[in-house]
């Protein structure tokens, strides 16, 4: 599982280096290429375009042969008969309190976690790292009739909480953001700093975050993500309309079955908006902080 | 627990109260508040929140529109704040009453299906026993086989029926008169005296246009015909009989010979393709209890007009049907009872029935010409109130039970398994059975 | 959480010479107090739990009437009932159709990717990672249209061809493929960017070395491409299985408001069983003995994985 760093990497991935560009120059990229790559992006996108042509037309756009490929005029009727349907308003802050919530505190606290695994000496260090990376392969709804019985004494069922606390910290963001503090803080900048006389908050607080932040960012952009889309833990605690995540709020309007699959759609993209706004802001830090989280052969 | 409780909160109101309106962020921090509130509540589970007498939580099902009912209470109740919320179909309304019972926080009222009732009747202890309110003055309002089934063995009423699923076949007229068959309501409820009548009257007019005639067999043929049992998948003495009982099987072989006869649509009932089905003209008629008579309005508006109702095959029977119950735990259950009595009053439930066309549970009614004279221009004027009426006079008590949804479920799939996705009719039955055993004896 | 961040570890910066005892014990402690919260959190959240279905799965378990404890009979049952055999069989039939499609896919995209001089690379790479921030719930409703028998867009396309339409959700078979596809779709861009990302650690020269001594596209590929991806491939397997054993808004956004997908269970999956016997049918007796199940062949699959992959790093 370890990983060889690249010395020269910063945290933001840049393209490659001038100096294997100007290398590899020979070498011509072929129209296949391109093709290959157009049909794939073509995949990606197609159904997020798919899903918005029928929110704008309602689900004749769905049931019409030949199926009708450019959008209509009726996303804002179909909107608000969404809005009629589910409490969706609602549904949208829940969603954004819990994802704002848990991407703050993964943030945050899986930089604190991992910059102790990668920085500190303690007693059992190893194997409570072990521990950790073997928390990653227990896939937790097994324990969803326990999980849910434990939030009903504590009386947190139909509440947001009993999806932030659980999500504030997760074992693959700790285990990311070690990667990223060993990879970009030197021992030597550390060593100065505690003869300076610095204690580990304060070097941490100081010198570690404030270099890390831009991956730790990345880290709650995903954990905004995961949050967002979340699915099953929701749908078991959360039992009241009004306290139903946006995702939830789909279901809700899939199931219904007085209303059409325009509706379900209008939903769904609504609830994609949120995400796509985000993504066209931050998707290129998403694209680096994932290729540099990854494993480097 | 409690620190790490707060800080997610404290941390909820500074984002919300930097970066709103100083209104916005009270109603927001309100809302926020309402978690904690919930969470600092004692184990035994949260209330639904609020103390406010004159507000309460109602939890329904889609398809069942309740909400010209809580409009209508809102005109006869100005002061009382009802908040209404569809959970999801039937069954899943009835999964999400049962997950608040086990420990969430639950609605103040909550309307139950007939099929999952049984299920809820078993621990009668998780509701308000509504003859503490006062049921026991107003129970002989309603037919008696039908409160019995919201009657426990101790004697409790757990629920009040708002409505009962009188049987009838919703056709469509134009359709009918393409395949050359006749499109009086007379005349097309003397084409089916008997379900075989009703099949090949189906074989009459696929040969005659090459569509389907029916929707689906499962529920069109099976469900209503094994509805019409006096015993259905319960002996009177509570027994588990499904295997045993000829009419499940007779109704089980019927729904087989419809699929044979190549008169079905395979269209699964309340699905997607359903809706659209109907919107199209996909199938000629469907089984249509009153209360399915508003699902085919939302799903097919643009029909309006093409649409007669017809007597099911066999004359009588009952599907669905729904009572409304108070959770033990409700905040108001007061609030509540009063919404039950005023709305579910026979003169009420004949005001709805007028409104929405769901047969009323109250036997005064049945003979009143409000009802005997009602038409309804959706459904071609037909007299919606005499034909669901005849279909549940006389019909004699039949006993549910715990696994009834089980039941009904598998035996469904087993029909749908052979009529959507090819499965071998000859084994469907020995299917269904085995099924039924490993889900209720598991 | 914050009890072990103390006001005292907050003083002003000091020589190290001053350093009280205090701190020092403060100090010793920090680093518990920083990794804390996931382990309080796991505890409470996740072993806990984990514990607790092994025993909750000893009772006849109704969470609004009685339990009793019925010992090992439901893993009796468990072991008799042909719905947990038909979902275990659904769920490792959809994982391998989903997984192996995906990572081939992602590594011929992550190989095309790394082309040097490629034009609109971001524009490719974001594009891939669109799938990703597309919820499960959104991508299962909008596949269900596309690959609906009567009105879906991929049926019409089949017919303009002059072919039949296919009812994915009729057999088990179709509605693998149909669930898979979407689990595709959302994984793939996502996996060509940790390919991607090992490929460039690749230097260039073991390449122009290989392509002087005569080695094409192919033995490249081979040689020097997947050995050097290795690791990563062991870790974006070991992903999907977790992943492809949880599988279940797909399943449960096609059942049609039932939690069977299909009349026959053709596509329940042993999550989307463990919630209709738990949450559905409220056995939590019985829904936590599918959990434990599915515990014991975490544990073996992740034995297998372990095996494979120190055998691969051997090799490697």
């Amino acid at each position: 599982m370890a990983t060889t760093i690249d010395p020269r990497r910063q945290d933001d991935l840049r393209p490659p280096a001038p100096r294997t560009r100007r290398r590899r120059g020979i070498v011509r990229v072929r129209w296949y290429t391109y093709l290959v790559l157009a049909l794939a992006a073509a995949a990606c996108i197609f159904p997020v375009y798919w899903m918005f042509v029928v929110s704008s037309v309602g689900s004749e756009a769905a049931t019409q042969l030949p199926p009708r490929v450019v959008p209509g005029g009726n996303f804002l009727d179909l909107l608000r008969l969404v809005f009629e349907t589910v409490p969706f308003v609602r549904s949208l802050i829940n969603s954004f309190i819990v994802a704002a919530l848990i991407a703050v505190g993964q943030a945050f606290l899986c930089s604190l976690a991992g910059f102790a695994f990668a920085k500190m000496t303690f007693r059992g260090r190893d194997a409570l790292f072990l521990v950790l990376v073997l928390t990653m392969t227990v896939p937790a709804q097994l324990a969803v009739i326990p999980q849910y019985m434990i939030m009903s004494q504590l009386g947190w069922v139909d509440t947001l909480q009993a999806l932030v606390v659980p999500g504030l910290v997760s074992a693959f963001g700790i285990f990311w953001m070690r990667q990223h503090i060993s990879a970009t803080i030197s021992d030597e900048l550390l060593q100065a700093a505690r003869m300076d006389g610095a204690n580990s908050w304060q070097i941490f607080a100081r010198i570690a975050f404030p270099v890390v932040r831009p991956a730790a960012a990345v880290l709650g952009l995903l954990g905004f993500v995961n949050a967002w889309n979340d699915f099953l833990w929701p749908f078991i605690v959360l039992k009241s309309p009004d306290m139903y995540t946006a995702q939830i709020a789909i279901k809700a309007l899939q199931s219904n079955i007085s209303v059409d699959l325009g509706l379900a759609m209008a939903g769904s993209f609504l609830v994609t908006i949120p995400l796509l706004v985000m993504f066209a802001f931050f998707g290129k830090q998403m694209v680096s902080g994932i290729m540099d989280g990854a494993f480097k052969g | 627990m409690q620190n790490k409780l707060s800080a997610p909160q404290s941390a909820t109101s500074r984002v919300l109260s930097t970066s709103l309106s100083r209104r916005r962020a009270l109603a927001l921090s309100a809302l926020a508040g309402g978690t904690a509130l919930t969470a600092s509540a004692c184990s035994s589970g949260g209330s639904s929140g609020s103390s406010d007498p004159n507000t309460f939580e109602f939890w329904s099902f889609t398809g069942i529109n309740q909400k010209d009912s809580v409009e209508e209470y809102k005109k006869l109740a100005p002061d009382v704040t009802v908040k209404l919320t569809e959970v999801g179909n039937a069954q899943e309304t009835a999964q999400g009453l049962t997950t608040a019972l086990a420990g969430g926080k639950v609605p103040d009222l909550v309307l139950i299906q007939a099929g999952d009732l049984p299920k809820f009747m078993k621990n009668p202890g998780n509701f308000v026993d509504l003859t503490t309110l006062g049921a026991d003055d107003i129970q002989d309002d309603y037919v008696d086989w039908v409160m019995a089934q919201a009657t426990a063995k101790s004697g409790e009423i757990i629920g009040i029926p708002t409505d009962v699923g009188g049987m009838g076949v919703a056709y469509r007229t134009d359709l009918m008169a393409a395949a050359g068959l006749p499109t009086n309501r007379d005349e097309v409820s003397a084409l089916w005296p008997t379900w075989q009548d009703f099949i090949a009257t189906g074989q009459r007019y696929t040969q005659a246009t090459g569509n389907a005639f029916i929707d689906n067999a499962a529920t069109t043929v099976f469900l209503q015909a094994v509805s019409q049992g006096e015993e259905q998948y319960y002996s009177a003495d509570g027994d588990v009989v499904y295997d045993t009982n000829p009419i499940v099987r007779e109704s089980f072989d019927l729904g087989l010979a419809a699929i044979a006869a190549g008169i079905t649509a395979k269209l699964e009932s309340f699905t997607d393709g359903w809706n659209a089905g109907m919107a199209k003209g996909a199938f000629a008629a469907v089984a249509a209890p009153s209360w399915m008579l508003g699902s085919i309005r939302s799903a097919a508006p643009d029909t309006e007009g093409k649409w007669d109702i017809a007597v099911i095959p066999g004359g009588s029977g009952n599907w669905g049907g729904s009572y409304l119950a108070i959770p033990a735990r409700a905040a108001n259950p007061q609030a509540a009872w009063k919404y039950i009595t005023t709305m579910q009053s026979p003169e009420q439930q004949l005001q709805h029935f007028i409104d929405a066309g769901s047969l009323p549970t109250t036997p005064v009614n049945y003979d009143k010409p409000e009802l005997v004279d009602h038409t309804d221009p959706f459904f071609g004027g037909a007299p919606t109130g005499k034909i669901f009426t005849q279909a549940v006079l006389g019909l004699e008590p039949f006993v549910n039970g715990e696994y009834n949804t089980e039941i009904s479920t598998e035996l469904l799939n087993a029909l749908n398994g052979v009529e959507g996705d090819g499965a071998p009719a000859d084994a469907a039955w020995d299917t269904a059975t085995k099924n039924i055993k490993t889900a209720i004896g598991a | 959480m914050s009890a072990t961040l103390t006001p005292g570890t907050l003083r002003g910066v000091k020589p190290a010479t001053a350093t009280r005892p205090v701190e020092k014990r403060w100090e010793r402690l920090a680093p518990y107090g920083y990794v804390a919260p996931f382990y309080v959190l796991f505890l409470v959240f996740g072993l806990f739990p984990l514990l607790f279905t092994f025993y909750v799965a000893l009772f006849d378990w109704n969470p609004i009437g009685d339990k009793t404890f019925v010992g090992l009979e439901n893993f009796r049952l468990l072991a008799e009932d042909p719905r947990f055999w038909n979902a275990l069989r659904n769920t490792f039939s959809i994982w391998i159709i989903s997984t192996v499609p995906q990572l081939i896919i992602a590594l011929i995209l992550a190989q095309v990717l790394n082309s040097a001089f490629l034009r609109f690379a971001n524009f490719f790479r974001m594009a891939m990672l669109l799938p990703y921030i597309t919820s499960v719930a959104a991508t299962a409703i909008v596949f269900a249209q596309i690959f609906n028998r009567d009105y879906g867009l991929l049926n019409w396309f089949l017919e303009l061809l002059g072919f039949e339409h296919i009812d994915f959700m009729s057999s088990a078979a179709g509605s693998h493929v149909l669930i898979s596809v979407m689990v595709i779709w959302r994984w793939f861009g996502y996996n060509t960017l940790l390919y991607l990302a090992s490929l460039q650690a690749v230097p260039r020269d073991l390449y122009e070395a290989a392509a002087v001594d005569g080695a094409g596209p192919v033995k490249q590929f081979f040689h020097i491409t997947l050995p050097s991806l290795r690791p990563v491939i062991v870790f974006t397997v070991i992903m999907s299985t977790i992943g492809g054993l949880q599988i279940f808004t797909e399943p449960l956004l096609l059942s049609n408001g039932t939690l069977t997908c299909g009349t026959a269970r053709q596509c329940q999956t042993l999550s989307l069983f463990l919630f209709e016997q738990g949450f559905g049918s409220f056995k939590f007796g019985y829904g936590s003995a599918v959990g434990v199940a599915l515990f014991a062949i975490i544990v073996v699959v992740a034995f297998v994985n372990f095996l494979l992959s120190s055998r691969l790093g051997r090799k490697g």
